[in-house]
């Protein structure tokens, strides 16, 4: 950013000459990175698996942290601050990542072989509804879904460590009552898979027109509330 | 004469800095400069995102490893 | 060195990436994903096995429940910690978040500022870790490779995921600010 002589901007750190010298934390970056590699070496002469899941969590973690990716602020910001920009970015994933899933398992499946993932296909029940209704209030309460967390929790706030501590306790209350949860609701809940109904294109082709159609509804709610304030 | 209001967002958790800095913005006059200093990464892209859109002068420094100022000057 | 000017720095190290990189970087980590691990992404499964490893180690046991009733469940507790693959990558994104910000220089500990937050933190926790459960999943593993498996299951998380952000809102602008 340039240093106009018209800019707003002057620090109070720079007022006060508290300004601190920066770039220092580099050198810890490159050790943790050292750390992060011998790590990976360690759990690969376990098993290679547990050394991918390594790699991939550093990778995601890296990258939700990068990009300030929060769920949490797709879902609240529309309510709470008329914002959709995270939720758009949201919809771009599910369709994306929508579009490599279904070329994996539309080729395991061609192939004859087992696709894979369809453990995520999860039965639709009572449990759900309530379930993810828990989770929506959760979320936004603890400033933070679960990717959130863990990101937060690397990135040194004090708050999320707590909420992941009782996380970890909810989802082991959650375990507990699991068996009943099971036996009342989702016993009889259906699992949808949705090219069993409308086939492998039409199932990928609604469901990106789905996607498509709330993109347009988010872009058209963020510009609402500006035209709403432009017209007061 | 314009006036300069600071907003001291520290510690505090998604959405609160953004809130918080609405409401601030609202008081404030023409012109005037609201500074708000935050520590959260989240905040340091959704304040100045929602500034902008609502047609402000925004600028942002970080002041400090993990704490940034942005400078809000009110324009509508 | 200089290496704070440097603009591959700058861009890649240095600034924040935008929302749409983001969702386009996790999108390619998520296939990649299913593609090397047969399984999508997925967060808080294994903070169960967290759960059950503390409350062993204050003297209790879950080996008569139901939900760790399974073989697989039961040698995933008995691994432990650094055996689990779910439970290192969920560490994995906390290391790789702290390298993001350490590269930057951006990290600071924030510590937790009122009662309100340590309220909000517990409130939240038990809800986002109960309802993750009785849901199959969280944001992860039921909203995000849910919806991106085809499952009707995942459209329906969202509905109510969105439905109780709204109520969380409320609560959070009501009681938590």
């Amino acid at each position: 950013m340039a240093e106009s002589s018209t800019s707003i901007r002057t620090s109070s750190r720079a007022r006060t000459g508290t300004k601190k010298k920066k770039a220092n934390q580099l050198p810890f970056g490159v050790i943790l990175f050292t750390g992060m590699i011998a790590f990976g070496i360690y759990l690969a002469t376990i098993s290679a698996k547990l050394a991918l899941f390594w790699i991939l969590g550093g990778c995601f973690g890296f990258i939700l942290q990068k990009s300030r990716f929060c769920f949490t602020a797709s879902m609240r910001d529309p309510y709470l601050t008329g914002s959709t920009s995270v939720t758009r970015a949201v919809l771009i994933a599910f369709a994306v990542t929508t579009i490599g899933f279904t070329a994996i398992k539309y080729g395991a499946y061609i192939k004859g072989l087992p696709i894979p993932g369809q453990g995520y296909i999860a039965p639709i029940s009572l449990a759900t509804v309530v379930g993810a209704f828990m989770f929506g209030i959760g979320m936004v309460i603890a400033g933070g879904c679960a990717s959130g967390t863990l990101m937060r929790v690397g990135e040194g706030f004090g708050m999320q460590i707590l909420s992941l501590f009782f996380f970890v306790i909810g989802s082991l209350w959650g375990a507990h009552d699991y068996g009943w949860w099971k036996l009342n609701f989702m016993i009889t809940g259906k699992k949808i898979f949705l090219p069993d109904i409308l086939g492998w294109g039409g199932a990928v082709a609604v469901q990106l027109l789905v996607i498509a159609v709330l993109y347009i509804a988010a872009d058209k709610w963020e510009n609402r509330k500006l035209n709403a304030d432009e017209n007061d | 004469m314009a006036k300069e209001v600071t907003l001291d967002c520290m510690g505090e958790a998604c959405p609160v800095p953004l809130i918080k800095t609405e409401n601030a913005l609202k008081k404030l006059a023409l012109g005037d400069v609201l500074v708000v200093q935050i520590d959260h990464s989240c905040a340091m892209k959704n304040v100045p995102e929602w500034a902008r859109k609502e047609g402000h002068n925004v600028e942002i420094e970080e002041v400090d490893d993990g704490e940034w100022e942005v400078f809000i000057e009110k324009t509508k | 060195m200089d290496i704070k000017n440097n603009k591959f720095y700058q861009m890649w190290f240095k600034n924040a990436w935008t929302y749409v990189a983001g969702a386009v970087l996790l999108s390619l980590f998520q296939i990649v994903t299913l593609a090397t691990t047969n399984d999508p992404w997925g967060v808080s499964g294994p903070f169960t096995n967290w759960g059950a490893w503390l409350y062993r180690a204050i003297g209790g046991s879950v080996d008569k429940w139901y939900y760790f009733s399974s073989k697989g469940a039961q040698a995933t507790l008995a691994g432990g910690f650094l055996k689990d693959p779910g439970s290192i990558r969920n560490l994995g994104v906390i290391v790789g978040a702290l390298l993001a910000a350490l590269l930057a220089s951006q990290f600071k500990f924030k510590k937790i500022k009122s009662l309100k937050q340590v309220v909000a933190a517990i409130l939240g926790g038990l809800l986002m870790g109960y309802g993750a459960r009785i849901a199959a999943g969280c944001n992860i593993g039921a909203l995000y490779s849910g919806i991106a498996s085809l499952s009707l299951s995942g459209w329906v998380f969202a509905v109510f995921l969105f439905l109780g952000a709204m109520v969380g809102s409320k609560l959070l602008v009501k009681y938590f600010m």
